[in-house]
């Protein structure tokens, strides 16, 4: 069990929670809730911490709970360290939330009952992952009640150990320790080595789930504090696209590597190349064109990675990849990376 | 795959099959913009059957978030030039 994994896991924000002014029905209006919330957790779960706090001046009517961040709702499914580290650029602490309890904006936030709605989406999200790993879903499908009753509880109360051991009977990091040990062979090996032992190129040693937040920006910003503030969720692409891990001899793949192949739109540079690329949906009836290969080769890269965030660490670019995947993922298997982008202003699509 | 944008506006077609006891629609096969997201394939199919709530699926395995991009889905889970799209009227596969 890596230290980082474990810091991920106990990994919390401050969370300083406000009512929504049109929600106070008693003056003074309640103090502020304050909350730690995991990171790998999910705002919905914190609703039986705040409630009891605020429910004395709530208005009558039923309860629909949602949060809101300088008038962003928060997507309820998105991890919640993962909302701090896209939203909240400049880190701020605690990080001050609004809650409501009435006025639930369905046009923009998916329907939520609560702890069920989020299981739910946890399990989906854990099946979809397993299904780019293994190519189907079926150890998820056939895990028992108990045990899925035990990971979703793991997941609740941040136990690690409890996760690792349910988690291991789904098989779906089983060459994750090997990653490790290539990573650390190849990192060793001198630079005059390579090229002596199996000189065979490339080797696909895994697919990796990826969740992508993308944000763009046209303004240079030295300072977070000056950096644009995401007021709308057009402003940000959900990208959902796993990443192919390779083994090369005497190379290792980078997140720099990781970011420009998800985002190969953003980065058409000759010597980005995908070998051996054999996409699962590639059965030869698809029709897909290969691009100009003239036009890629000399393309010039329209874009600039400002920052990739993940679990609120912004790692040097020339990370193996691999250990960003082995230490960073979120207990769902899928990796979660905020990115920001600067691109020229008349380069976006 | 190489450098061709996967955002940009392709078609996707979307295969919907019938889950247990939900009803059969007379065109099960669709074209929807690849930079749609999910959501519209489900709220599609709660016009056509006048259902409030449906289970929708990828692959008889798993339901993607619905505001998963179609192009995103189709290239991870389509195979034979489509995506195959079960939707139920009760939960089908927990």
């Amino acid at each position: 069990m890596s230290s980082a994994q474990k810091q991920v896991w106990e990994g919390a924000i401050p969370l300083q929670i406000h009512l929504h002014e049109s929600e106070v029905t008693t003056l003074p209006p309640p103090p502020p809730a304050l909350v730690l919330a995991p990171r790998i957790g999910y705002l919905p779960l914190l609703i039986s911490l705040v409630k009891p706090h605020f429910s004395s001046t709530l208005p009558p009517g039923l309860d629909t709970v949602w949060f809101d961040y300088k008038g962003l709702p928060l997507k309820w499914y998105i991890p919640t360290g993962v909302l701090f580290d896209l939203l909240c650029v400049e880190p701020e602490r605690p990080w001050n939330l609004t809650v409501h309890f009435r006025g639930y904006p369905s046009n923009i936030l998916l329907p939520c009952e609560g702890e069920d709605s989020v299981k739910w989406s946890f399990i989906n999200s854990l099946k979809e992952a397993a299904y780019v790993i293994n190519g189907n879903s079926k150890n998820v499908m056939n895990m028992s009640q108990p045990d899925q009753v035990e990971l979703w509880d793991s997941v609740l109360k941040g136990n690690l150990e409890t996760y690792r051991r349910v988690a291991s009977k789904l098989k779906l990091g089983t060459s994750e320790d090997e990653y490790t040990e290539n990573v650390s062979s190849v990192l060793i090996k001198s630079p005059q080595s390579t090229g002596d032992t199996d000189v065979t190129g490339q080797v696909k040693t895994g697919r990796i789930p990826v969740r992508l937040y993308l944000w763009t920006v046209t303004e240079e910003f030295d300072d977070f504090e000056d950096a644009p503030q995401i007021d709308n969720w057009d402003k940000v692409s959900y990208i959902n696209r796993p990443v192919e891990l390779y083994k090369e001899d005497g190379k290792y793949f980078s997140l720099n590597d990781a970011v420009k192949r998800i985002l190969p739109e953003y980065f058409l540079e000759n010597s980005f190349v995908i070998e051996g690329d054999t996409n699962i949906n590639q059965s030869g009836e698809e029709g897909e064109r290969s691009s100009d290969p003239g036009s890629s080769c000399n393309a010039a890269e329209i874009a600039e990675i400002k920052f990739v965030r993940i679990q609120g660490i912004e790692p040097i670019l020339d990370i193996p990849f691999s250990w960003v995947v082995n230490n960073l993922i979120n207990p769902e298997y899928f990796l979660h990376m905020c990115v920001c982008l600067k691109v020229k202003a008349n380069a976006v699509q | 795959m190489s450098a061709e944008s996967p955002s940009s506006v392709r078609k996707v077609v979307v295969h919907l099959r019938a889950t247990g006891d939900a009803p059969i629609l007379k065109q099960s096969k669709f074209k929807i913009a690849g930079t749609d997201k999910f959501v519209k394939v489900i709220d599609f199919l709660r016009r056509q059957l006048h259902r409030e709530t449906m289970f929708v699926y990828v692959n008889s395995a798993f339901s993607p978030n619905p505001d998963e991009l179609v192009i995103d889905l189709f290239n991870n889970f389509g195979f034979d030039g489509k995506l195959v799209v079960n939707y139920a009227c009760s939960m089908a596969w927990g």
